[in-house]
């Protein structure tokens, strides 16, 4: 990825095709990992996997590379704004190709639950959590991931999750009264 | 009886507290949430982003996914892959040369064949002049031209006497 993120980007998005080449190369094994992760979720096959791929990198140079000469160096690092691009992308076409009806074999049970509406359900009142913390119980409780991922994704250490996450507690308990367990 | 309450778990706690359904999730930019991804943002910009992942559980699924992906070695893409994504490139530069004119490709499409083509110009110039030249050029033409009308014009007031001392005759 360090040789994706020293791409001259004034010579790719003046046309010339030896940097264009040099970038495809240097950016579709992110590209491919990315498409493939979010592919994964609706089951689609090689194929899918290519054209989504190619998807993406028509997206990038459509239109005179226009997309490409929205991207800021100052703002974040070129590998990392490509994995956004690609998944965005990745997403539009799974929607695209999206069957209409799916066997409910297929449907996990989780997806099938119905929700008891009568069991009225306490408000969180705003403000009470901060926006880390809320984040922090919803990728544990509702994503059901693991300290290390969210430590991953918010670039802390995982002690720092488990302290944001028991502080986040300590104020709902306080707030409904709850004991702790 | 016991009517005390078990304590509940911080699980079963939060899975008993409604959602936050009226938090509207904000739009963020590609750039701003790959800024997000990597740490970069300033702490009330960050806040912003992370109220907008934590409401919105597709960009949570996002957000998870790419920092598991960025975070790991990736393996090679396959080769067809590269193949189909290099030829977008050239397939334009290919197209733009079919739509240069003639013209543009005899005098600007470099100069390793210039002269020769300039030679081959200069001498369809003379062969046209000669041959325009022993035909016996614009001026012949046109005087033959008008000769060949005028005997037609002249002709025809003599066809109609004919046809009166034929006439007359009868």
């Amino acid at each position: 990825m360090t040789e994706l993120n020293q791409t001259d980007l004034r010579t790719l998005t003046a046309g010339n095709k030896r940097a264009w080449d040099g970038f495809v190369t240097a950016a579709a094994p992110l590209i491919n990992a990315v498409v493939r992760r979010t592919l994964q979720a609706f089951r689609l096959g090689e194929e899918d996997v290519l054209d989504a791929a190619q998807d993406v990198f028509v997206r990038l140079c459509a239109q005179d590379f226009r997309l490409l000469k929205t991207y800021d160096p100052a703002r974040a690092g070129l590998s990392t704004w490509l994995a956004v691009v690609a998944r965005s992308c990745a997403v539009d076409h799974s929607r695209r190709r999206r069957r209409t009806t799916q066997p409910l074999d297929e449907v996990p049970e989780a997806a099938l639950g119905v929700e008891d509406k009568h069991v009225e359900k306490l408000r969180i009142p705003p403000g009470l959590l901060t926006a880390r913390q809320s984040l922090i119980l919803k990728c544990l409780y509702d994503e059901e991931r693991d300290v290390v991922e969210i430590a991953q994704l918010l670039k802390i250490d995982a002690q720092t999750v488990r302290s944001t996450h028991h502080k986040a507690l300590l104020r709902l308990r306080a707030h409904f009264g709850e004991e702790p367990p | 009886m016991n009517t005390e309450r078990t304590p509940r778990t911080d699980k079963e706690l939060w899975r008993s507290l409604a959602p936050d359904r009226d938090v509207v999730p904000q739009p963020i930019s590609d750039l701003d949430f790959a800024a997000w991804l990597e740490g970069r943002l300033p702490e009330a910009a960050a806040a912003r982003i992370e109220a907008a992942v934590a409401a919105d559980p597709e960009r949570r699924h996002a957000a998870l996914d790419l920092a598991d992906v960025l975070g790991k070695p990736l393996p090679a893409a396959p080769a067809r892959l590269a193949v189909r994504a290099q030829a977008l490139v050239g397939f334009e530069v290919a197209h733009q040369v079919a739509r240069e004119g003639f013209l543009d490709r005899l005098f600007f499409s470099g100069t390793r064949h210039a002269l020769s083509r300039a030679a081959m110009a200069a001498m369809a110039i003379v062969i046209a002049g000669a041959g325009f030249v022993v035909g016996g050029g614009l001026g012949e033409s046109f005087a033959q031209q008008r000769s060949g009308a005028d005997v037609t014009q002249a002709s025809s007031p003599e066809t109609a006497g004919e046809l009166t001392d034929f006439s007359d005759g009868i």
